[in-house]
């Protein structure tokens, strides 16, 4: 639980992106979703483009913000990449006449950028005769992404379908004999499935009748689970330490992997608990090789095997009742 | 001159008034019955000398006879008729019209208003239309009471109240709550810059068809889209003494007359009262004297002042007409059942009558209300509330934007010629024409091809209506249909369209007429789709309905070409593994352990010296052995780190006790408090400098 | 000790994790192996040919050269040295740089040699040889031998001035402390930081310890973007700066090379921030320091 040595906005700030210009070109407004809260840069048409200029509308809890005691208020949007180190201001301008509504825009260059940037605003006043304190921001914030050509959030682990043996990517021929390979490097994990492994993508994407999808469904659970346990203890293996010697979240999809699968690995403990406790285990190899069942457990869980392995069962025992029938 | 009615039928009229024959007249002024009768049938009008003597004849002066608009004689005195039974013996029990409608103040400012915007007079300016609610009590509720002859009413009231139909219980409470709680709301519906009821009494009108004739629509429009008459019915529907009091300017004079036309109609069920069997409806006026029609009450023209004691001034002399419901509820919202006996709900029942009226009104009828620059809105409405004459409530003009900001926008955008044909920010409106194929009547002719018009703009953040929706209209801007878009893509921004056709298309689009035509004739007679209908297939022809089909299919299409082709994502792999692939969709943790103490809230500020001070409440799941926590305070950062900070004194409050540096909380307690102040030469930063996380966590070397 | 590959690769290329991790093993990591430097030429996904800054040569000139000029001893010197002129070699943008696999890439087919000379450890852990950690071959922006240097270089430069960025890197506290926070993305917050170094304020590596903490805490509740505003960044210096590498002569090994020219970062700025965390700095306590310095 946080608090504050001053008083922060209780109310909520919304940030939402009104309109985006690539180098001189308005873009269609159908390059970025408040829904999503998604802006995709990637234009099929031209990948040479310099900068986009985003424009944004922050609303304030206006009343609040008038019956409290800020003064000096502004607003500021706040771009960043942690990838490229990249974090980029502006100021809004209120607009109207209550100042409910703030205004503005900013320039992202496609030079500093890579592939995700998050645009965020930050309400900053002047409290107890403090300057410069921040009272409040938008929380759910908007994603700029430079890869994507569809506004919608990115919320899986990628799938990348890939001959091996003789796709573009040369460092995959070493695995040209596995059906699928996975990297947990970059900004998300991706698993590489092995189109030239004759079958695997066929079934994978197979329908149809009832045996054929339990088929297919225990092979996704079967990458499933492969992919979680190995993402698992990438996060784990990665964790940084803070001075005092405890493990920090790690960020980005890290976090949600542990946090998503710790409360399985090592329930009833806290989330800081928990990391600390399995950080603990990895480093002095006690109790590590004890903890792999349960991360088994966990990634099973995450790739619904109890689910699949049930649905196939059953399947096959409908299937094998018909055929003696 | 500003002649009145023609000399014949008025002269008709007085020598009805006063019993006189023609013979008689004849005689009295010293000719024969056959040169009164060619009068009257004008086929002659007499000369100056002889209007003279006619006045002296029947008792007036000769200006009177003259002008002709007035009565030589004074009507007789304004009484109820109630309609006789039925020879045959049926029994009606309530208007089978108004039964078609729910007492719902939001119908009946749909309908009502709708009525008045098919009668606009002036098509340069907006019909005005003003709702008031009028809660009468003590002696203003006694006086209206007088006017409007309640002593002749009542036996018939507890007559139909004592009838166990729906209707007869309608009544039965509507008088409850008059005579219990000396209370009557009034609501009415008031147009200006209207046709008002003109014609005749009897004969085709608009007077008849509103007063006489349940089923009957007599408008004037083409494009007119009320219920072909039976919107009327929700005005006696809303009274819960199926009592309507009307009075009306006219645009045309009847009778030589335009000013108040007044006339009040009653619908109760079958009933006996004194002996006599009474059918259903009851009109209150003049007894009439026209042959065939004796004494059925008539509109009569009213003095001023009997206009003031019935509630029905009108605020200048502008056509229209003013329909007063007299004891209006509304059972919709519940609002007017007597649940509550005191003032404070009874002023919340007329208070949230108008209000919903204000969100009725903006909701059906925003885009009628909507203007340009250069255009002006087609109505304009308002609502008021009073209290035994006061203002209780004052008048406020419905705005359109208020409940419906993003079409409002997008119409407003479409008269003052700013639309765009691509959206690159939110806030634009982009316009794109669909066309509609328009078949010839029963295959004689052409097909005519209409443009419509599609508007498509960003739904606001404010909830203004279902987002991703397209509103279809016609005729004076009536919404028909409000209708989801199908397949949008993933990540599609919010959005309202508007898809005006037909007249709402405007005046200058092609083939209006004929659009607005084919459409009306492809609408239920609840006028809330386009599709096959009877009148459709009779008057164009069978397949006619496809037109309609293709018409939506190329407005649907137009608005997701106009919010945005999306590639569908191709990356993405087999579906059967992206679904097992989701970094948010982590499964509930099965139940076991059932969580960890937390802390629920903390209170917290920096004293004189420096130091955090907390005083935090802690949240502990159920467990037989008791938990052993170490309470943790680190400053927060940007990123990174966050360093520890130490305590200078711990002091268990509820449920614990502070041993060996460790919260020992009570076994199975479930909450538990304490309070801690921070060790000041621990902080790495000043205290006023950041922010302060306190959690629980796990005492190093403690049973798991 | 780890020789110079050989071959040579003529360019810079990709190298993906999942194939660097398998050759940064004890034997590579303890500089008794050489990477497999034939297979890795395999393994690696290739970069656009014409583009003159991805030539091995200047590089591998600057690696030699930093591995001659200073003595094993004062290794950690060199930091300071190599920093500006890689980055001024290297001509890249954030969005190159931000590219792991060609961290990658130079740490084991191009200069592992160099790796193992700076980050071997004197002494062995757990009875094991001395080992250079896998994260100097591998690792986050702030780790890895050569992304470190870039890094250090792009975000404590002023403008064209790679000075302040040497005074970052002649302190290895600073670079494993202050690197790694994101509050020095805001560039008067990093010349800030690294004034307070020069003028000898933050010395020890305990002083910048203490100066990163207070700076970071009181991040959380000030804005420093709005106490010491920035001017906007405009990209046509830099895209200059790139396009002018194919005419540009090789990096000065005796004076600074200058870097992109960008605009300096607004002075009143840094001064405001500066005066703010020498303040904030004297009242964080410090293990060690008995009294505030003087300021």
């Amino acid at each position: 639980m946080k608090v504050f040595p001053y008083r922060t906005l209780a109310g909520e700030v919304a940030l939402r992106v009104t309109a985006v210009k690539q180098d001189q070109k308005d873009l269609h407004t159908s390059v970025f979703s408040g829904d999503e809260r998604v802006v995709a840069l990637h234009q099929v048409e031209r990948d040479d483009w310099t900068y986009a200029r985003i424009g944004v509308t922050a609303t304030l809890p206006v009343k609040e913000l008038d019956e409290g005691p800020w003064q000096d208020v502004s607003v500021v949007l706040v771009l960043t990449e942690k990838a490229t180190n990249a974090r980029t201001t502006a100021v809004l301008r209120p607009r109207g006449s209550d100042n409910a509504e703030w205004t503005g825009r900013i320039r992202l260059w496609r030079a500093a950028h890579r592939s995700q940037a998050e645009l965020s605003v930050s309400v900053v006043a002047t409290v107890d005769g403090v300057p410069g304190r921040i009272i409040g921001g938008s929380e759910d914030n908007w994603v700029v992404d430079l890869t994507a050509r569809t506004p919608v959030r990115r919320r899986e682990l990628q799938i990348n379908e890939v001959d091996f043996a003789t796709g573009s990517e040369e460092w995959l021929r070493p695995f040209k004999d596995a059906p699928w390979i996975v990297e947990t490097s970059g900004d998300l994990p991706t698993v590489h499935l092995n189109t030239g492994f004759e079958g695997v993508s066929e079934l994978l994407n197979s329908g149809g009748a009832p045996l054929e999808r339990a088929v297919r469904d225990m092979l996704a659970t079967q990458i499933a689970t492969d992919i979680w346990t190995a993402v698992f203890h990438s996060a784990v293996s990665d964790l940084e330490l803070d001075e005092e010697g405890n493990p920090e979240w790690p960020g980005g999809w890290r976090d949600a992997v542990l946090r998503g699968m710790l409360s399985d690995v090592l329930p009833g403990m806290s989330g800081i608990d928990a990391l600390s406790e399995i950080h603990a285990r990895r480093r002095e190899s006690s109790g590590w090789n004890e903890l792999q069942p349960r991360i088994s457990y966990a990634a099973g869980r995450r790739a619904k095997v109890a689910r699949n392995l049930g649905t196939a069962i059953r399947v096959l025992d409908a299937s094998q009742k018909a055929s003696k029938a | 001159m500003d002649v009145g009615e023609d000399f014949g039928p008025w002269l008709a009229r007085q020598l009805r008034l006063l019993d006189i024959s023609q013979a008689e007249l004849g005689e009295r002024v010293g000719l024969t019955r056959a040169a009164v009768s060619a009068w009257i049938t004008g086929r002659a009008v007499p000369r100056e000398d002889m209007m003279r003597r006619i006045a002296t004849a029947i008792g007036t002066d000769p200006g009177t006879v003259h002008t002709r608009t007035t009565d030589a004689v004074t009507g007789r005195p304004v009484s109820w008729y109630h309609r006789p039974a039925h020879k045959d013996g049926g029994r009606e029990f309530g208007n089978a019209a108004a039964f078609a409608f729910e007492a719902d103040v939001e119908v009946l400012a749909r309908e009502a208003t709708q009525n008045s915007l098919d009668e606009r007079l002036d098509r340069t300016r907006p019909v005005r239309v003003r709702y008031t609610l009028h809660e009468l009590s003590g002696e203003p509720l006694a006086r209206f009471r007088d006017a409007i002859g309640w002593a002749y009413l009542r036996p018939h009231y507890e007559a139909a109240a004592a009838q166990e139909q729906k209707v007869g219980r309608v009544i039965a409470e509507g008088l409850r709550d008059m005579n219990e709680r000396d209370r009557l709301v009034l609501l009415r519906v008031d147009d200006y810059n209207a046709s008002g009821l003109t014609g005749d009494d009897y004969e085709d009108g608009r007077f008849a068809a509103v007063v006489r004739r349940q089923l009957d629509s007599n408008k004037s429009d083409d494009g007119a889209g009320g219920s072909y008459g039976l919107g009327k019915a929700t005005l006696w529907a809303a009274s819960r003494l199926g009592l309507v009091l009307i009075n009306s300017t006219l645009s045309v004079p009847h009778e030589g007359r335009t000013a108040r036309r007044l006339i009040g109609r009653l619908d109760l069920p079958w009933r006996v009262v004194d002996g006599q069997a009474c059918a259903g409806p009851a009109w209150f006026g003049e007894p009439d004297t026209v042959p065939g029609s004796e004494n059925v009450a008539r509109s009569w023209w009213a003095e001023e002042e009997t206009v003031e004691r019935l509630h029905l001034t009108r605020e200048n002399d502008e056509p229209g007409t003013s329909f007063l419901v007299v004891g209006a509820h509304d059972v919709a919202s519940g609002i007017n059942e007597h649940t509550a006996s005191d003032d404070g709900d009874e002023d919340e029942s007329v208070q949230a009558m108008h209000k919903k009226l204000l969100i009725a009104l903006a909701n059906n009828f925003w885009a009628a209300m909507t203007s340009g620059e250069n255009t002006s809105p087609l109505l304009e409405a308002s609502v008021r509330t009073l209290r035994n004459g006061v203002v209780v409530m004052k008048e406020q003009r419905v705005d359109p934007r208020l409940v419906q900001p993003s079409r409002t926008r997008a119409l407003k955008a479409y008269f003052d010629g700013r639309t765009v044909d691509e959206l690159t920010e939110i806030g634009q409106v982009a316009m794109a024409k669909v066309p509609l194929k328009v078949p010839a009547v029963r295959g004689h002719g052409k097909v005519a091809e209409h443009e419509a018009v599609l508007l498509v703009t960003a739904a606001e953040d404010a909830d203004d209506g279902k987002p991703n929706h397209m509103v279809t209209m016609r005729g004076s801007r009536m919404k028909v249909r409000s209708a989801r878009v199908p397949d949008l893509p993933l990540g599609t921004n919010s959005f309202q369209a508007v898809l005006l056709a037909g007249h709402a298309a405007g005046a200058d689009a092609v083939e209006a007429d004929r659009a607005e035509a084919f459409l009306r004739a492809s609408e239920p007679p609840e006028h809330n789709k386009w599709g096959q209908t009877e009148e459709l297939r009779a008057t164009y022809s069978p397949t006619a309905h496809r037109r309609i089909a293709d018409f939506t299919r190329a407005a649907n299409n137009a608005v997701r070409e106009l919010v945005g082709k999306r590639k569908e994502r191709s990356e993405g792999g087999p579906k059967a593994l992206r679904e097992l692939l989701g970094l948010d969709g982590a499964p509930p943790a099965a139940a076991r352990g059932g969580g960890f103490p937390t802390i629920l809230d903390l209170d917290a500020f920096v004293d004189e010296a420096g130091a955090w001070q907390i005083d935090a409440e802690v949240k502990l799941p159920l467990r037989q052995d008791p938990w052993v926590m170490n309470p943790v305070a680190r400053f927060e950062v940007r990123s990174g780190g966050r360093p520890s900070v130490g305590w200078a004194r711990v002091v268990a409050g509820a449920n614990c006790e502070f041993v060996d540096g460790a919260l020992r909380f009570k076994a199975g307690a479930r909450s538990a408090t304490f309070t801690a102040t921070t060790d000041v030469s621990t902080h790495p930063v000043r205290a006023a400098l950041a922010g302060l996380i306190v959690d629980l966590q796990k005492t190093k070397g403690a049973p798991a | 000790m780890t020789d110079k590959p050989e071959p040579l690769p003529d360019r810079l290329a990709l190298l993906s994790d999942i194939n660097a991790v398998k050759h940064i093993g004890m034997g590579v990591r303890s500089g008794r192996e050489n990477p497999p430097y034939i297979e890795l030429g395999r393994q690696v996904t290739s970069l656009p040919d014409d583009d003159v800054r991805l030539r091995v040569e200047p590089v591998r000139d600057l690696i030699d050269d930093v591995m001659h000029l200073y003595p094993p001893a004062e290794r950690t010197r060199a930091d300071a040295w190599l920093a500006p002129r890689l980055h001024a070699t290297l001509r890249l943008t954030r969005r190159e740089a931000a590219d792991e696999a060609m961290w990658n890439h130079l740490a084991l087919a191009v200069a592992p040699d160099y790796l193992v000379w700076r980050h071997l450890p004197a002494k062995g852990k757990d009875g094991l040889p001395p080992m250079v950690s896998a994260s100097r071959f591998r690792g986050a922006h702030y780790t890895q031998g050569f992304s470190r240097l870039w890094w250090a270089a792009e975000l404590f430069r002023n403008g064209a001035d790679y000075a302040p960025a040497v005074v970052a890197c002649g302190n290895q506290d600073v670079l494993n402390t202050l690197l790694r926070l994101d509050i020095i993305d805001h560039r008067p917050t990093a010349q800030a930081m690294i004034r307070l170094v020069a003028d000898g304020v933050a010395r020890t590596g305990r002083e910048v310890n203490a100066l990163a903490t207070v700076a970071n805490a009181a991040a959380g509740t000030l804005l420093y973007d709005v106490l010491a505003e920035d001017d906007d960044w405009y990209g046509d210096a830099l895209e200059a700066w790139v396009a002018g590498a194919d005419s540009a002569p090789v990096v000065s090994r005796r004076r600074l090379p200058d870097g992109p020219a960008d605009d300096p970062v607004s002075a009143p700025a840094v001064d405001t921030l500066a005066e703010r965390f020498r303040e904030l700095f004297q009242d964080a306590p410090v293990r060690g320091r008995t009294a505030p310095p003087e300021g």
